[in-house]
């Protein structure tokens, strides 16, 4: 029961709480203390100390512990920054945003926990569409008129996509007929123990249903769009929230559909979808970043480049897929600190325009090194852990029966590569005309420890390789039946 | 008695779609409410539990009362005009609705020679999502697309009785509650929408490019 109240119930308390509590310093030291044991919590049932027990609807296997200690370990540093940059906001208008940050911070965290921890289709689309609630006002935390209308177009293509997702769940229902499962409740265990009997065109066609609403919400292509609106108008944390840890629970749904069909005959059928699905946003990524000129657009970008080559990975299967799972780890790390640099580069230039920023690096020099990192970080440059993951993916790729697809997928990488280091060190070296001769020195902030640590971590982790997530990982492998 | 209501159900979707006033699409969506609520009231005639009836009388109230009433008042606080304003001729509109809707009806026809499936309430529910979606692409003002959206849910619902699937209640009014609070949070972002852009149509959302 203790573990239901630190997940779900500790945060929707607060979240009522902070509705009527004005004090902001008591707000955030109630929600950092929530973020803290939350935190504490799922690493300890992810080491395998604690023996989860939650209520029905509600369960844990090796899929949701990982997916659950990626969201805690995101929400935990950006509650952590919360509050240092809430008190220096990008705009002045900001102020009434404010009030309810720690309130829709709160009631995040419990519908992404209850998402990750739900083990029925009904319950996860509940708080999966929950998660979109809460953070579509968030969306709107600068009050201005891009950021509303980015609000608007999220809130309303992630609600037409997850209503989508919800008539895929149907068919589920419609696919069980005639089997034992007939009428009975839709537990993700029991439709994948019995994945074998159900009628594969019901299944076939719940996938696509499944796959293309959500997608919408996970940022794949040619849905992408509302997402990557919402991620570049969002405040620094939000976008790092929703980059590091929201598009992987909107993937959890689609990896429980994929892990009942992996055991039946439309697994195939299922690949080609995740694999055209993710060389489509690639490519969307690949094309727009040539004529990007906002660099948090551009990030946003990179999140669906990512996550497409996540599922790629899943699509694709064997070693790939575990090094899909890798890479949502690492993903969602360098994510947040890519997001909170870039939310400073933001506060000290007033402009999200890369044509604004110049010489970052002599007027901000902390913040510019962290920020190039979190990209050498990202675009795979070893020793940081994405390049390890990628390598897994490329492998097992290379060892798949779609072997060409290799080529086509490291031309995209490498062009990303190129146009997103060409906006990047423009932003970081070109002189401006009108700067002056002697900058104010950048102080030391929060923000720039959180991004420390998180690198370190991004780097332990893939240099030490802890045996803990390496079994964690085969144990997935394992639940959805891929041989490595 | 179940076909009898997808009929009256099908009916409320010509409506929609002749339809120009704004009032009309209210009309509708209390119509399609009712429908619903009768839908699931109706088994319990014969055999009549207090627990089976909370979710019928859920949705009397959130879809009959409240999000009518609360689009209502969008449109009187918002002095929105009274015409939906769509973007393609209404005679071509209704004939692409009759079509989709042959289609839809022949294709489940089909489709239950394979699995059993109750045809009308299936085929009726479906057409509501693909005329939800229409009215969502063809009009332009933004509080039609919310009742777009509504319609869609609708059919959602109507589905997931042809399918026979019962989720448990607590589910059930989970996503009665969610589809309240987005419509909500739509209402919300109409308001800030009309007080910071000129209009409330969808061409007025251009600022967000690449």
């Amino acid at each position: 029961m203790i573990e239901f109240l630190v997940f779900i119930g500790l945060p929707l308390l607060l979240a009522v709480f902070c509705y009527f509590m004005q004090d902001m310093i008591v707000q955030f030291g109630l929600t950092l203390l929530a973020a803290f044991s939350h935190i504490c919590l799922s690493a300890l049932v992810f080491f395998g100390f604690y023996e989860a027990n939650l209520p029905v609807f509600f369960g844990l296997d090796a899929l949701s512990k990982l997916f659950l200690l990626i969201l805690s370990n995101v929400y935990f540093w950006v509650t952590l920054v919360s509050y240092s940059y809430l008190k220096k906001p990008v705009m002045p208008k900001a102020e009434e945003g404010k009030k309810f940050y720690f309130m829709l911070l709160n009631f995040y965290l419990a519908s992404n926990s209850a998402a990750i921890l739900s083990s029925h289709f009904g319950m996860y689309w509940v708080a999966a569409e929950a998660t979109t609630l809460s953070v579509a006002p968030l969306i709107y935390f600068y009050r201005n008129e891009e950021a509303l209308e980015a609000m608007w177009k999220y809130l309303f293509l992630v609600s037409v996509g997850i209503a989508f997702a919800f008539i895929g769940i149907l068919l589920l229902t419609l696919s069980a007929e005639g089997t034992p499962l007939e009428g009975r409740q839709l537990f993700f265990a029991d439709f994948v123990k019995n994945a074998g009997v159900l009628n594969p065109i019901w299944l076939k066609a719940s996938f696509i249903f499944i796959f293309v609403g959500l997608s919408t919400k996970i940022g794949i292509a040619p849905m992408h769009s509302g997402d990557v609106d919402a991620t570049s108008n969002a405040p620094a944390p939000i976008a790092a929230l929703m980059s590091g840890s929201l598009r992987i629970t909107a993937l959890l749904g689609v990896m429980r559909i994929l892990q009942i069909i992996s055991g039946t005959s439309c697994y195939e059928f299922a690949r080609v979808i995740l694999i055209t699905g993710a060389l489509l946003s690639i490519f969307a990524a690949f094309v727009s970043m040539f004529r990007i000129n906002n660099y948090k657009r551009m990030l946003a970008y990179s999140s669906v480049e990512h996550l497409g080559i996540i599922t790629l990975g899943l699509g694709v299967g064997g070693l790939a897929f575990a090094g899909a799972l890798f890479h949502a780890v690492y993903n969602s790390i360098a994510k947040v600190v890519l997001f909170l640099t870039a939310g400073n580069i933001h506060r000290r230039y007033k402009s999200r325009q890369v044509d604004h920023v110049k010489s970052a690096l002599t007027s901000m020099p902390k913040t510019s090194w962290l920020f190039m990192l979190a990209f050498l970080a990202i675009s795979g440059i070893p020793p940081f852990g994405i390049f390890f993951s990628e390598l897994k993916i490329f492998e097992g790729m290379l060892f798949s029966d779609v072997p060409a697809l290799l080529v086509l997928l490291m031309f995209f990488l490498l062009f990303i590569f190129i146009n997103m280091g060409r906006i990047i060190f423009s932003m970081l070296y070109k002189k401006g005309s009108d700067e002056p001769a002697l900058p104010e020195p950048e102080r030391w902030e929060s923000n720039h420890a959180v991004a420390i640590i998180l690198l370190i971590i991004l780097t332990a982790i893939a240099v030490f390789s802890p045996d803990v997530l390496y079994q964690n990982i085969i144990d997935i492998t394992k639940d959805f039946g891929i041989r490595l | 008695m179940e076909n009898v209501l997808s009929i009256l159900f099908c009916l409320s979707l010509f409506y929609v779609s002749l339809t120009l006033r704004v009032k009309g699409y209210i009309a509708v969506l209390r119509s399609q409410g009712i429908i619903l609520a009768i839908l699931l009231l109706y088994p319990f005639i014969y055999d009549f539990s207090v627990y089976g009836v909370i979710i019928p009388l859920t949705i009397l109230i959130i879809k009959v009362f409240f999000i009518p009433r609360y689009i209502n008042k969008i449109i009187l606080d918002l002095d929105i005009k009274r015409q939906v304003e769509p973007t393609i001729q209404q005679m071509t509109f209704l004939p692409l609705v009759i079509a989709s809707m042959i289609l839809i009806f022949l294709a489940t026809h089909i489709i239950s020679l394979i699995t059993k499936i109750d045809v009308i309430p299936f085929a009726s529910g479906f057409s509501a999502i693909v005329v939800g979606i229409y009215i969502m692409i063809f009009r332009k003002k933004l509080i039609v697309h919310v009742v777009g959206f509504l319609i869609m849910e609708n059919g959602i619902f109507l589905f997931g009785t042809a399918v026979a699937s019962e989720l448990p209640m607590m589910i059930e009014l989970g996503v009665l509650l969610d589809v309240f609070v987005v419509v909500f949070l739509m209402g919300i972002a109409l308001n800030k929408i009309r007080s910071s852009f000129e209009g409330i149509e969808v061409t007025q959302l251009g600022r967000l490019k690449d």
